[in-house]
């Protein structure tokens, strides 16, 4: 079981590495945000810094990779569902759950590394980050990712259609940013808005980023959006393993 | 035996759109059995249940009914035991696009339980037979639809199973691809591995298979060897095409020597042993009965004059 974890995680990562531009093309998006949106929130901090704007900022930032990048994950598998691919390692001696767990953990770590791009530009531009911060952040972006890449294998077993995935993807994609309150806290909003906000998954990590960022690595927002992801997490794996036996009809 | 099964069955509850669904009956009760070191091929044309029959036997579809024995392991109980001692060559291959072939092959010998070291053996080895050295380090979405096919039929192969599914595996290739595919399966059997194909090309199954199955609409039409089918139907068929068609299928049903005749599109099909002597006696036939012949032609009867007989179709217009 482990062992073919291990080699379809292996296989997966070779083929990132032979091809790694994809990848860096997922942190562009956040970015650009850190560059061209955070110092436009400068104004809205109490020290008017931009390190303090890009300490409120830069999580929001790193969970849309953690989300959306995910999400689009199971495009890939779409394609395997109709190539034959799939077909043949359901009749190989691989350990079937192992088939989605090794693509899960492949994109679990390229997130990672996203994750630790992102901070390094952020750092650049002047935020501060204890080595505590960061290594939680890591943690915590992978499980979301953990979350957000077996929901859209499960999604992309499910619906076997690449207009289908996407349409779903793009319905769900700006409430729930909005709503995790990804640009701005939705602290800043009115009481409906942050009372919607606490029933989106995301507004959890979003607000264990901050905490991290800020320092207040002692927050119960942390260990609150840890076992909701582990737990998320864990549901989404087991159906789309499900979905893939389904498979067959 | 090396399969052996009973009234497999198969229903796909498909949705028809909102909230409706139709029971579509895909295999409505299979009997095989196939030989250790046997080439079998099961003959039909598309949409007559050869692709899900297969899926069975290779564990991918579970039976709605029915029983199967694949290589003296349970296919639904016993599913684990199957995969370790079957090959399974898809009609769409599932050769990963976007890596080299190696890596495919490679990840799937370690699937089987091969070591490194010896899945890179095996791995050069299986390159080798299929002349895949060369291209094996490029990307598969750059090779050809034979080459495509070879890398499959390579990974299909990886732990040298005692039986091979190979599902339609000359569908799309071009001539020259398809003889050697043909040649490559046979030297499987020559090294003593089953293999159950599947075609809707009749020359296919005739040229390559030792005993075939005919499967239309989900059943089984006729089984036999290539040669005892034919014999049913008659060694040579005589194609005419006349004016009357109704009066020359009297007259040349009339005929001693004649077996069975077939009219159909204009055409009438005479079946009847050993043509080369009787074609004479049935032109003298035609000729007294007054009959202006259009054309004419003998021919040795097919696989297709066998389906012909046992569907009323031609396998040329079955879609």
């Amino acid at each position: 079981m482990f062992r073919h974890t291990a080699l379809f995680l292996g296989y997966e990562l070779r083929n990132v590495r032979r091809n790694p531009v994809w990848a860096l093309f997922g942190i562009l998006q956040p970015v650009l945000y850190l560059l061209l949106f955070a110092p436009l929130l400068t104004g809205t901090t109490r020290g008017g810094t931009l390190g303090e704007a890009l300490q409120m900022f830069t999580p929001g930032a790193m969970m849309m990779i953690a989300l959306f990048g995910s999400l689009f994950t199971g495009f890939s598998m779409i394609n395997e569902t109709r190539n034959g691919t799939l077909e043949r390692l359901a009749v190989s001696q691989a350990w079937r759950p192992a088939i989605i767990l090794g693509r899960v953990l492949k994109d679990m770590i390229v997130l990672a590394f996203q994750a630790l791009l992102v901070m390094g530009v952020a750092v650049l531009m002047g935020l501060r980050l204890s080595l505590a911060a960061v290594l939680l952040m890591l943690l915590l972006m992978a499980a979301t990712g953990l979350f957000a890449a077996s929901l859209s294998y499960g999604l992309a077993l499910a619906i076997r259609d690449e207009n289908g995935l996407s349409q779903i993807v793009q319905f769900f994609a700006l409430p729930l940013t909005l709503l995790a309150g990804m640009l701005l806290p939705v602290s800043l909003g009115p009481q409906w808005m942050q009372t919607a906000a606490r029933f989106n998954p995301l507004y959890y990590s979003v607000e264990a980023g901050r905490s991290l960022f800020a320092g207040r690595l002692s927050d119960s927002a942390i260990p609150v959006a840890f076992g909701l992801f582990i737990v998320l997490g864990a549901l989404a794996l087991s159906w789309s393993v499900r979905s893939l036996r389904k498979l067959a009809g | 035996m090396i399969i052996e099964a009973h009234g497999l069955r198969k229903t796909f509850t498909a949705r028809r759109g909102r909230g409706k669904t139709e029971e579509v009956e895909a295999v409505r009760g299979i009997d095989l059995s196939v030989a250790e070191g046997e080439i079998f091929a099961a003959l039909g044309p598309n949409g007559a249940g050869k692709t899900t029959t297969v899926r069975m036997l290779a564990t991918f579809t579970v039976p709605t009914a029915g029983t199967a024995a694949v290589a003296g392991h349970d296919v639904v109980r016993e599913a684990a035991k199957v995969r370790e001692r079957i090959g399974y060559v898809s009609q769409a291959g599932g050769v990963d696009e976007n890596a080299p072939g190696l890596e495919s092959l490679l990840l799937a010998a370690r699937l089987s339980g091969h070591s490194r070291k010896q899945a890179a053996a095996r791995a050069d080895e299986l390159l080798a037979a299929f002349s895949l050295t060369e291209i094996a380090l490029r990307p598969v979405k750059t090779l050809s639809g034979g080459q495509k096919r070879r890398f499959a039929l390579a990974i299909g192969l990886v732990n040298r199973p005692p039986l091979v599914f190979l599902d339609e595996p000359t569908t799309g290739l071009d001539p020259q691809n398809r003889a050697n595919l043909w040649d490559e399966v046979r030297a499987l059997r020559d090294q003593g591995t089953s293999v159950l194909l599947t075609t809707h090309y009749l020359d296919e199954a005739d040229a390559l298979c030792d005993r075939l199955v005919i499967i239309d609409n989900g059943q089984v039409v006729a089984e036999g060897t290539p040669e005892e089918l034919k014999k049913e139907v008659a060694g040579d068929v005589v194609t005419l095409r006349v004016d009357d068609l109704a009066a020359a299928r009297t007259l040349v049903s009339a005929q001693p020597y004649i077996k069975e005749t077939r009219a159909e599109d204009g055409v009438l099909r005479a079946y009847l042993d050993d043509g080369e002597h009787n074609l004479a006696a049935l032109l003298r036939a035609l000729e007294v009965g007054g009959l202006a012949i259009r054309s004419i032609s003998l021919d040795r009867a097919t696989l297709d004059d066998v389906f012909l007989r046992h569907t009323g179709r031609s396998l040329r217009d079955a879609a």
